[in-house]
């Protein structure tokens, strides 16, 4: 070919020049890109960042289906992100963030110091419920120092699933299995029961472990009226009495069961939780505490699983049936500050906060809604026959919400942090102290900065 | 142009696309982040300056200290250890795997695993770590010897990630192996003359003619076990009790998970001058050890 170029008189630069032109005019050359293929004619797309993927991504794909056919000026691209908080926080920052954003809770006061979120009250209020729709503690999520930073995008609690054949094996419950522990007195005994351990000291069948799985060791002090964050004051309450009083609880498991033990069989199930091999799924846990959407995988991968839920129990003399208590999350959705069109993104999010749609939301995830009001359909049509559990723990005045501070994905991984300390034999009091001061410490120095920010800022308060 | 001028211009052409990817990716954002280090930086609002308080802080920080001895603990054995392994394994193929065809598909299987996704070994190696049905733990129950809990005990999780590193000594092997079919026949003819045994023969001859390659391989070594992060974050995620709890963990949880980039800027800058440092010290001890043949 080379020869036949240079016999026809091109040289090989000419021929070389011609095909680089040739490739950079294919490459510039305007063409719609794959992902606005079905994207109808005159549309304003908006790209929506969400963490979910799977069967809760396809749920919200059909919330987002639903909003892209009810009008006819916008259309919303989903765009699954994993560890949606990193990269929102790189690209918001950067100036380059998507039009709506899924995102944790936990992100709000960071979000809303920062200015990286709109507030929704910035927005027409027309046809969005506000304060009065949600669950106060929810809305609580969704606040910050008094204004609305983002909308609800289902929310969740735990509660203790008990797996009924055993409890029936072992006696408990009476002579109704349904009924599970309600204190925690009750829960140790009931542990204590339903054991098993092998022949080589493992344990076969676990009761009940605090640390599997170990996804939210900060929740044990509400358990005993412990508090984690004095809102009034912006002070952090990590050796609150209630506080060292669950740890204490904490360090007696090793002591029961076993510290290679209870370490061992909560390792060996840390990368199963919800497939087939779930302790609590496949009957080798017979009580677990975990969230609402443990009842779709139970339902998936062993729906003849005979089990209940409960609020978990508290500590003796706190239990009061009609008003359980328990730790509020929820999932968000903000506007990103920067974006490119506010006003569309924020007749999505206002669509997203419809009661249906929550509710739709909600029955896909298997969770309770994060609504003031709920539908006798939504109760009716629920997968799960618990989920009033979970509600009536989201709409206890009782219950708490995470401490909205910025600080608290650090916060929450000091006590971790010290919930590894105690599992290992060390003193509660001392690592609860240990992370108040320097969680205090994180607290105080942001709202030193946040108050330089802000007379850098010229709206003054330092 | 004249021809001098064109001399001068055309070297920096060729290179200029190199030297615009480093000034722009490595040169402009390495001289950001030591500003960040002198600032409250979240990402989501503009930096204020803080003078040497992240450094201040760092210094009173016990988890700082906690991953520095973690990651020299990671370093130190698997710098160490990798090495001897790497040399031995090299030294066994090239005396006793005869034939092209046998050594070439050796060193191919123990090549294999560098090219294993660090993420599917990890995972694949956390299955194996698994206290109830993983290799290992089967293996020692055949032989009568108690479980081992290797990611979920503090005394074992970092033994742990230690071990299912040298699954990567073939990088290392396969330098060796090139660096051994260089050395002179002459030299080991020499010391057969000189009667000396198999093991002097690599003490004395052959580990000195490769010990160019060895210092090569212990300072790749050095530098990216310093910088270790896939493994203790896939496989355990600093735990437990942060006992793999590593530097360059907890500068990607600062920045990005805590929103603290001034914070982790801070330990980026720190971790570099150390590495440094560091790797000055082997290069000076390296003058008496490393043998150059051209050298005068």
């Amino acid at each position: 070919m080379t020869l036949a170029i240079v016999q026809s008189g091109v040289s090989r630069r000419a021929a070389l020049g011609v095909m680089g032109v040739g490739a950079l005019a294919w490459s510039a050359w305007p063409r719609r890109s794959r992902e606005l293929a079905g994207v109808p004619r005159g549309r304003k797309v908006l790209h929506y960042w969400e963490k979910w993927t799977g069967a809760e991504g396809l749920a919200l794909q059909g919330v987002i289906d639903a909003f892209n056919q009810s009008q006819e000026k916008l259309w919303v691209i989903r765009v699954p992100i994993s560890d949606i908080s990193s990269k929102a926080m790189v690209a918001v920052g950067g100036g380059d963030g998507p039009d709506v954003c899924g995102l944790f809770s936990y992100s709000v006061p960071l979000y809303a110091e920062a200015g990286a979120a709109m507030p929704l009250d910035s927005f027409p209020q027309e046809d969005w419920c506000g304060e009065a729709g949600y669950l106060p503690n929810v809305w609580k999520l969704l606040t910050h120092e008094g204004r609305p930073w983002a909308g609800v995008n289902t929310c969740y609690t735990l509660g203790l699933y008990v797996n009924r054949t055993h409890m029936r094996e072992a006696g408990l419950g009476g002579t109704d299995a349904d009924v599970p522990p309600r204190t925690i007195g009750e829960l140790d005994a009931a542990a204590e029961k339903l054991t098993r351990m092998d022949s080589s000291g493992a344990i076969a069948r676990a009761g009940f472990l605090p640390n599997l799985p170990l996804w939210w060791p900060y929740s044990w002090g509400v358990l005993f009226d412990g508090r984690l964050y004095d809102r009034a004051t912006n002070t952090a309450m990590a050796d609150d009495p209630g506080n060292i009083r669950a740890m204490e609880w904490i360090a007696t498991f090793p002591k029961r069961f076993g510290r290679e033990a209870a370490g061992a069989f909560a390792q060996t199930f840390s990368r199963s939780t919800h497939s087939p091999q779930d302790p609590f799924i496949s009957g080798r846990a017979s009580m677990i505490v975990q969230g609402p959407w443990l009842a779709n995988f139970i339902r998936l991968h062993n729906p003849s699983l005979d089990y209940a839920v409960a609020p978990v129990p508290l500590a003796d003399g706190l239990a009061e049936p009609s008003l359980p208590r328990g730790l509020v999350e929820a999932d968000v959705i903000i506007i990103p500050s920067g974006c490119k069109d506010p006003e569309a993104s924020w007749e999505f999010v206002r669509f997203m906060q419809r009661r249906t749609t929550q509710e739709q939301l909600a029955l896909a995830h298997c969770k309770s809604s994060p609504m003031a009001e709920v539908s006798a359909e939504f109760a009716g049509a629920h997968p799960s026959r618990y989920v009033g559990v979970f509600d009536a723990i989201a709409r206890s005045p009782r219950s708490d919400s995470l401490p909205p501070t910025r600080v608290w994905p650090q916060y929450a991984d000091m006590l971790g942090g010290a919930f590894d300390t105690v599992w290992r034999g060390g003193d509660p009091a001392s690592a609860l102290r240990d992370v108040q001061v320097r969680a205090q410490r994180l607290i105080d120095q942001a709202t030193e900065l946040r108050g330089r920010r802000r007379a850098g800022n010229g709206r003054g308060d330092a | 142009m004249s021809t001098a001028r064109r001399r001068a211009i055309v070297p920096w052409l060729w290179v200029a696309p190199w030297l615009l990817g480093f000034v722009l990716f490595m040169l402009i954002p390495s001289m950001m982040s030591l500003y960040y280090s002198f600032t409250d930086y979240s990402l989501l609002e503009p930096p204020v300056g803080i003078g040497l308080a992240n450094f201040a802080e760092l210094w009173r920080d016990p988890l700082f200290w906690k991953v520095i001895r973690n990651t020299l603990a990671y370093a130190s054995v698997s710098v160490l250890v990798g090495t001897v392994l790497a040399l031995l394994v090299a030294v066994l193929l090239e005396s006793h795997v005869k034939g092209r065809g046998a050594g070439g598909v050796a060193r191919a299987i123990i090549f294999l695993p560098t090219l294993v996704p660090l993420v599917a070994a990890a995972l694949a190696w956390a299955f194996m770590y698994n206290p109830e049905a993983g290799l290992f733990n089967r293996v020692l129950g055949v032989m009568g010897l108690p479980r081992i809990n290797w990611l979920g005990d503090a005394r074992w999780a970092m033994p742990s990630l230690i071990i299912m590193g040298f699954w990567n000594i073939g990088t290392a092997m396969v330098v060796y192996s090139a660096a051994l079919r260089d050395v002179p026949r002459s030299l080991y003819e020499a010391a057969d003359l000189d009667g000396v045994s198999r093991l002097g023969r690599l003490w004395h001859v052959s580990i000195p003619a490769i010990s160019p390659a060895i210092l090569f391989n212990v300072m790749i070594s050095i530098i990216w076990s310093l910088q270790v992060f896939g493994a203790p974050q896939i496989m355990t995620e600093g735990g437990p009790d942060h006992s793999t709890y590593v530097y360059q963990l907890y500068i990607y949880e600062s920045a990005f998970r805590y929103g603290r980039m001034g914070y982790a800027s801070a330990m980026a800058w720190i971790q570099l001058l150390a590495t440094l440092g560091i790797a000055g010290l082997t290069l000076a001890l390296s003058r008496r050890l490393v043998y150059y043949r051209g050298a005068v």
